[in-house]
């Protein structure tokens, strides 16, 4: 197929698969609630749901990138600047939570403070505490992915002629002169995600706070009430003004990121590959500590699951059991089987991958072509593909339900791959971020040396540039599975058909049963660890196929 | 024969108008002319990588002017070894032709017994060498060499240049050169053109 050809089905497709719903849903909203931004954004101060909402969502996003710096920069600083024992591990097991599936993160946080753990939760104190540290388990990842590569690779010379300077004789001077200004773009990237990650997150909101909302978690509770003519106009205008303050704060944030990411860019050059690092006995007492951090939240959901308690007139015990686990992968009268939500999700997956890959593959290409022949075009091709990152999950899964199923809920809710739509929408600008560079770094050198030695178009595409690509196809495969297993704000948001329920909405909807039952809390955690279990072994293969100095969150 | 008649391109400004070039069998061209003269974008014309302004490419009497370079039958050296990450010595020489004789290809650049080695772990005379081994196994019409030694020390360089000398008088193979170095353009042609 041509390049032509190739360009005009990639944007004919984006265009109609994850921009379409989002216009309509949008119509739709502006259809009930009338077009008036002021009256939106002004909703938001005078409804009692919204009050407060967004000064919560902006000071716990600020809270959590500061505790995640606090706690990721002297982890990133040993394992760059030392050498460890078993390091590509610890890196990894560092690293583990970032992949992990937000509704995982949470049940492994309740474990802790819930009922069946430390009991703790009911203090406002501590759920707000706890929050703000699941998010910096959650983030860690970024600041070690952005940081470290720096920290490790920075040509020792450079650090020998500052000692030897006035300015670097002391150890402040050094990090004035030299460490911070290297550091600090990877430092402003990595804050800039953790603040956008937990500025969107949901699952975490949802479940460790009571009753709190951000402004993610609000548009959620009232997305599915939305979108109908004459009905509950005010929540159309809590979602429109809600919608506009995150796409802004999102715009924004990752207009930033975009910016340090690039002057990030410009200062790795100074790397050396060869670098001879000591070993830092010391350095475990940091070390040691953040690997039980990372892994005692995914301990606790796998050894809850295990863990039955039983309360009664005369009190609670405890025993430890399969039960649970029986319990969540049959189906009772009101829930799904595990069984049927594993099924759906990994066919969800697949058939999200199918789509996804070559869509996400095509649009970098056809920016990549674009790139050499229209630079503005391709500009905005490459901005246009990144829409999906600046509208969170839970509005992903609001442009299905409003965009899409609203207008014939018939229809959509009797096709079995409705939920797709969200995971090709959070997935495909993923692929495009790992496949464009990919593509941009293969020397095209190789593709004519192949055209030279007689290869047609077809054999080269097979013998050259799949291969060639094959790291950043597999990464970009099982990112896709990954996210899509573990997607829960838009599934929370589309899934009302109990013949959709995913993994991440079982563990949602077994969670909240009432506590009188003594499997809710064991048997969530159960498919939690299935789920923890599908996206470890994604992320270990991951790990594989990574380059060294990626430093990315990819 | 091999004749290119009246080629041209230019891009913001002339690289290169009515160059004319007549090539007997095994006949060794060389074309010196100083950095950014326009040397190489004639040899990516030539063998169709680009596209000429102006001009026809006559290869045994067919105009091969508009033939896609794959289909040319005119094989490229380029600058760095172009060797192919993913496979390893003997599967890079393969994409030239899957029947031909690799073991003896290889002997003939003296790089015998490297038919397994991972070529990013090859010396950059070993890569040149493999690259010169399957350019040669592709049975080109005619040879072209885009400065191909130039990366390499100048011990390395000379002898690579002796070796390759012979090895496309042996074929009978016609070449073209292209090199700023004229101590080697000298060693390796039949006959030297300047580009300006």
């Amino acid at each position: 197929m041509s390049n032509k050809y190739v360009a005009r089905l990639a944007v004919g497709l984006y265009l109609s698969l994850i921009v379409l719903p989002l216009w309509l849903a949008l119509d739709r909203l502006i259809w009930v609630a009338g077009f008036d931004a002021y009256s939106w954004l002004n909703s938001l101060d005078e409804n009692f749901i919204s009050q407060g909402v967004l000064e919560f969502t902006i000071i716990q996003a600020t809270l959590s990138a500061i505790l995640t710096l606090a706690i990721g920069i002297p982890i990133a600083w040993q394992l760059g600047r030392y050498s460890w024992p078993l390091q590509s591990l610890i890196r990894s097991i560092l690293t583990m939570p970032f992949v992990m599936p937000s509704i995982v993160a949470a049940m492994g946080f309740m474990s802790i403070i819930g009922e069946n753990g430390l009991d703790i939760r009911s203090d406002r104190s501590t759920w707000f505490t706890t929050l703000i540290i699941a998010h910096a388990w959650f983030n860690l990842a970024l600041v070690i992915r952005f940081c470290e590569p720096v920290l490790s690779t920075l040509d020792p010379s450079m650090e020998e002629q500052m000692r030897l300077l006035p300015s670097g004789k002391t150890w402040w001077g050094r990090f004035r002169n030299l460490w911070a200004p290297i550091l600090m773009p990877s430092i402003a990237a990595a804050a800039c995600m953790t603040f956008v990650f937990s500025f969107t997150s949901f699952a975490l909101v949802e479940w460790i706070t009571l009753g709190e909302n951000t402004l993610e978690s609000m548009m959620a509770d009232i997305g599915s009430s939305a979108g109908i003519k004459g009905v509950m106009v005010s929540k159309n205008e809590l979602i429109l003004g809600a919608s506009i303050i995150q796409f802004s704060i999102l715009i924004f944030s990752l207009g930033l990121m975009s910016w340090l990411q690039q002057r990030r860019q410009s200062l790795l050059p100074l790397v050396s590959e060869n670098i001879v690092k000591t070993q830092n006995k010391k350095g475990w007492i940091i070390v040691l500590p953040a690997i039980v951090f990372a892994v005692l939240p995914l301990l606790a959901v796998l050894i809850s699951s295990f863990r039955i308690r039983e309360v009664d007139a005369g009190g609670s015990r405890q025993y430890w059991s399969t039960e649970a686990w029986n319990y969540a992968f049959t189906a009772t009268n009101s829930l799904p089987s595990a069984w049927d939500a594993l099924q759906n999700s990994i066919g969800y997956a697949i058939i999200t991958l199918f789509i996804a890959l070559p869509l996400g593959w095509m649009l970098a290409l056809t920016i990549f072509d674009l790139e050499k022949r229209k630079p503005r075009l391709a500009r905005i091709l490459d901005i246009s593909t990144m829409l999906p990152f600046a509208v969170s999950s839970v509005m992903i899964g609001l442009g299905v339900m409003l965009g899409m199923i609203k207008i014939n809920p018939q229809f959509f809710y009797s096709l079995w791959f409705t939920p797709i739509l969200a995971h090709v929408m959070i997935t495909t600008p993923f692929v495009v971020r790992i496949m464009l560079p990919a593509i941009r770094s293969l020397d095209p050198s190789f593709d004519e040396c192949a055209q030279i030695l007689g290869m047609s178009k077809t054999k080269r595409f097979f013998l050259i540039t799949i291969p060639m690509l094959k790291g950043s196809l597999i990464i970009s495969s099982i990112f896709i599975l990954a996210m899509s297993m573990g997607e829960f704000g838009a599934s929370w948001v589309v899934t009302r058909n109990s013949d959709w329920t995913t993994l991440p909405v079982i563990i949602d909807s077994i969670r909240a049963v009432p506590y009188n039952n003594p499997m809710t809390v064991p048997a969530a955690n159960a498919v939690s660890s299935v789920l923890m279990i599908i996206a470890l072994l994604l992320f270990i293969s991951t790990e594989k196929f990574r380059p060294k100095r990626d430093g990315g969150m990819f | 024969m091999f004749k290119c008649e009246n080629l041209a391109k230019s891009y913001d400004n002339i690289l290169f108008e009515n160059f004319n070039l007549v090539l007997e069998p095994g006949e060794i061209v060389a074309i010196t002319g100083p950095s950014g003269c326009g040397k190489t974008t004639l040899l990516r014309c030539i063998c169709g990588l680009e596209n000429l302004d102006m001009g026809k490419i006559v290869l045994e009497k067919k105009d091969i002017t508009a033939i896609p370079a794959e289909e040319r039958g005119i094989g490229l050296i380029f600058q760095k070894p172009v060797l192919y990450p993913h496979l390893n010595v003997e599967k890079n020489l393969k994409l030239a032709s899957k029947r031909g004789d690799i073991s003896k290809a290889l002997s003939e650049v003296n790089l015998t017994g490297f038919e397994k080695r991972n070529v990013s772990n090859l010396s950059g005379g070993e890569g040149q060498r493999v690259a010169l081994a399957r350019a040669l196994l592709a049975e080109p019409s005619v040879l072209l060499l885009d400065e191909p030694f130039s990366s390499l020390d100048e011990d390395l360089s000379l002898r690579l240049v002796s070796d390759v000398r012979k090895l496309l008088k042996a074929r009978n193979c016609p070449a073209i050169l292209v090199t700023h170095n004229k101590t080697i353009a000298g060693k390796f042609a039949d006959k030297i053109l300047t580009l300006n």
